[in-house]
């Protein structure tokens, strides 16, 4: 039973694996950027959560519906006006321009909110669960969770293959100038890319920030597991995204069964056998 | 609007370091116009497409469409205008149905929504005879049937200048002359048409004028027969004295 809890708790904490790598899948996907500032993002809106939390005296929950459109305005804009320029100079650039944007998150937070690690406050989700039999108890918090990550996915994955909008970000990721020739402004297309990415991120920042603690320099770590996430699942598929990061929290959690500090290491190694195996992925390539 | 030229170049010359794709050229094509181009391999016929397309912006001169100055357009906008291309080499969208190729130019080249921009890509599929293979994805076509495709998709932004680059290139006889048929049905609709051949024979019988481009400059331009016939333009293509009977 033991294991069975295991499972079912690494699952949970799947669909938050991956809800925080879509963003990453979507950006590479469509404009082959690597936003290598994707943790710090992450990190950067659990600290704005907290900033509502506290200033507005709202509950957890509500921060993120403030916190999301708002990274995803800023994520409009950070496309736009920085990683579209890079963009246009060479891909390699986007990967510095984004190295350098993670730098500066983590030391503005740094300088800001100084280093001491912070949570966001649950209240009584915190502690509620529910007592499935003796020994298996799921906690309302990894459902909630997991149920917003697999609606924001589905509704992701709607979103690309039936809406207009959706439709022509496909039609940028297949092939740019093409997808201009038919008419398709790609840098307004490239920018909602992005707002989706980054509003994503932020769901998946306060997320995190409701699970554990985090401080301005948590970012890279994290970005490793959208990473894997990412890869096991196979880059551009968002179901594969969701199996990603289900095989990655499961072997995480399984791992930290055997030993406490066993668990980030026996997903890092599930990873480099999955990688070794299946190097496009388990569900391979494909934006729709 | 209807009384002075669709296209209009003055004048455009581009240049990639010291190859010079386009020099100093100067065009007029009037709406409805069906014009041929012809040209030995680089001598930019395809540059000066994506010159008017808005692919390549020029080094000089100047692009006017409908009146109005383009030059500093992008493709997007171009398109949205009323120009629209084909690659020679096709570009669909693979990853998308055949349908939804089309589908993304109904939204943004004609600027349809929902049924409206649907109907037409489904109208458009008719027309380039591709209905059967709508659902499917456009990795799955053969080369005849993604050639139909480029020809759909440039379709569906509802041009009225349709610019064609070799959509008849390696196909065979019967398969080319259904393709005239459908190029013969968009002209009778009044669309410009500016078609890129290698296969002369296909050209000289449909269009009304023929353009013939070597190294970025018009040597020849009026009506096909009398262009294939003059001196400059043989010289281009058979060689000054004995060359063979090639159509390249």
């Amino acid at each position: 039973m033991v294991w069975v809890n295991a499972i079912v708790q690494g699952i949970l904490l799947g669909g938050l694996y991956a809800l925080f790598a879509c963003g990453l899948s979507l950006m590479f996907g469509v404009m082959r950027v690597v936003n290598l500032a994707h943790g710090d993002l992450a990190v950067l809106a659990a600290y704005l959560a907290l900033a509502v939390i506290t200033g507005l005296h709202v509950p957890v929950l509500w921060s993120a519906l403030v916190v999301a459109p708002l990274f995803g305005v800023v994520g409009y804009a950070v496309q736009r006006f920085v990683i579209q320029r890079s963009l246009d100079v060479s891909p390699l650039t986007t990967l510095l321009v984004t190295f350098g944007l993670s730098i500066v998150i983590q030391n503005v937070l740094l300088e800001g909110v100084s280093a001491n690690s912070r949570s966001l406050p649950t209240g009584w989700l915190a502690s509620a669960s529910f007592q499935v039999n003796s020994q298996l108890s799921i906690a309302y918090e990894s459902v909630i969770v997991f149920s917003v990550a697999v609606v924001v996915l589905s509704s992701l994955q709607l979103f690309l293959s039936r809406a207009r909008l959706g439709r022509q970000v496909r039609a940028a990721a297949d092939d740019l100038e093409a997808a201009s020739i038919v008419g398709v402004n790609v840098r307004h297309v490239y920018g909602i890319a992005a707002a989706i990415a980054f509003a994503t991120v932020a769901l998946a920042g306060v997320a995190f920030g409701m699970y554990s603690s985090f401080d301005p320099a948590a970012g890279p770590q994290r970005l490793i597991f959208a990473f894997e996430a990412v890869v096991i699942g196979g880059v551009g598929s968002l179901w594969g995204t969701l199996l990603g990061g289900m095989i990655l929290g499961v072997a995480q959690v399984l791992g930290a069964q055997v030993d406490s500090s066993f668990g980030v290491l026996a997903g890092h190694l599930v990873f480099l056998v999955l990688l070794a195996l299946r190097p496009n992925g388990l569900i391979p390539a494909r934006l729709a | 609007m209807t009384a002075g030229p669709l296209l209009e170049l003055a004048g455009v010359s581009k240049r990639f370091g010291s190859i010079i794709v386009a020099d100093s050229l100067s065009l007029v094509v009037r709406g409805g116009d069906a014009v041929g181009m012809v040209g030995p391999n680089g001598a930019g016929k395809t540059s000066l497409f994506s010159l008017i397309s808005g692919d390549l912006s020029p080094n000089s001169g100047e692009v006017h469409f409908e009146g109005r100055a383009v030059t500093r357009l992008d493709s997007a906008q171009r398109c949205r205008l009323g120009i629209a291309r084909t690659y020679q080499v096709p570009r669909s969208f693979e990853h998308m149905t055949v349908f939804e190729n089309v589908l993304v130019a109904a939204y943004r080249g004609a600027g349809l929504r929902g049924h409206a921009a649907s109907s037409l890509a489904a109208g458009v599929l008719d027309e380039a005879d591709l209905r059967k293979q709508a659902n499917s994805p456009a990795s799955r076509l053969g080369l005849v049937q993604r050639k139909r495709l480029e020809l759909a998709r440039a379709l569906g932004c509802k041009p009225r200048l349709l610019l064609l680059d070799e959509v008849a290139a390696g196909l065979t006889e019967p398969e080319v002359a259904g393709l005239v048929e459908v190029i013969e049905r968009i002209r009778a609709r009044g669309v410009a048409v500016i078609w890129v051949e290698h296969v002369v024979r296909a050209l000289v019988g449909m269009v009304d004028r023929l353009i013939c481009l070597a190294g970025g400059r018009i040597i020849g331009d009026g009506e096909p027969l009398a262009v294939l016939a003059s001196p400059a333009v043989k010289d281009v293509f058979l060689g000054t004295s004995y060359g063979e009977a090639s159509q390249t």
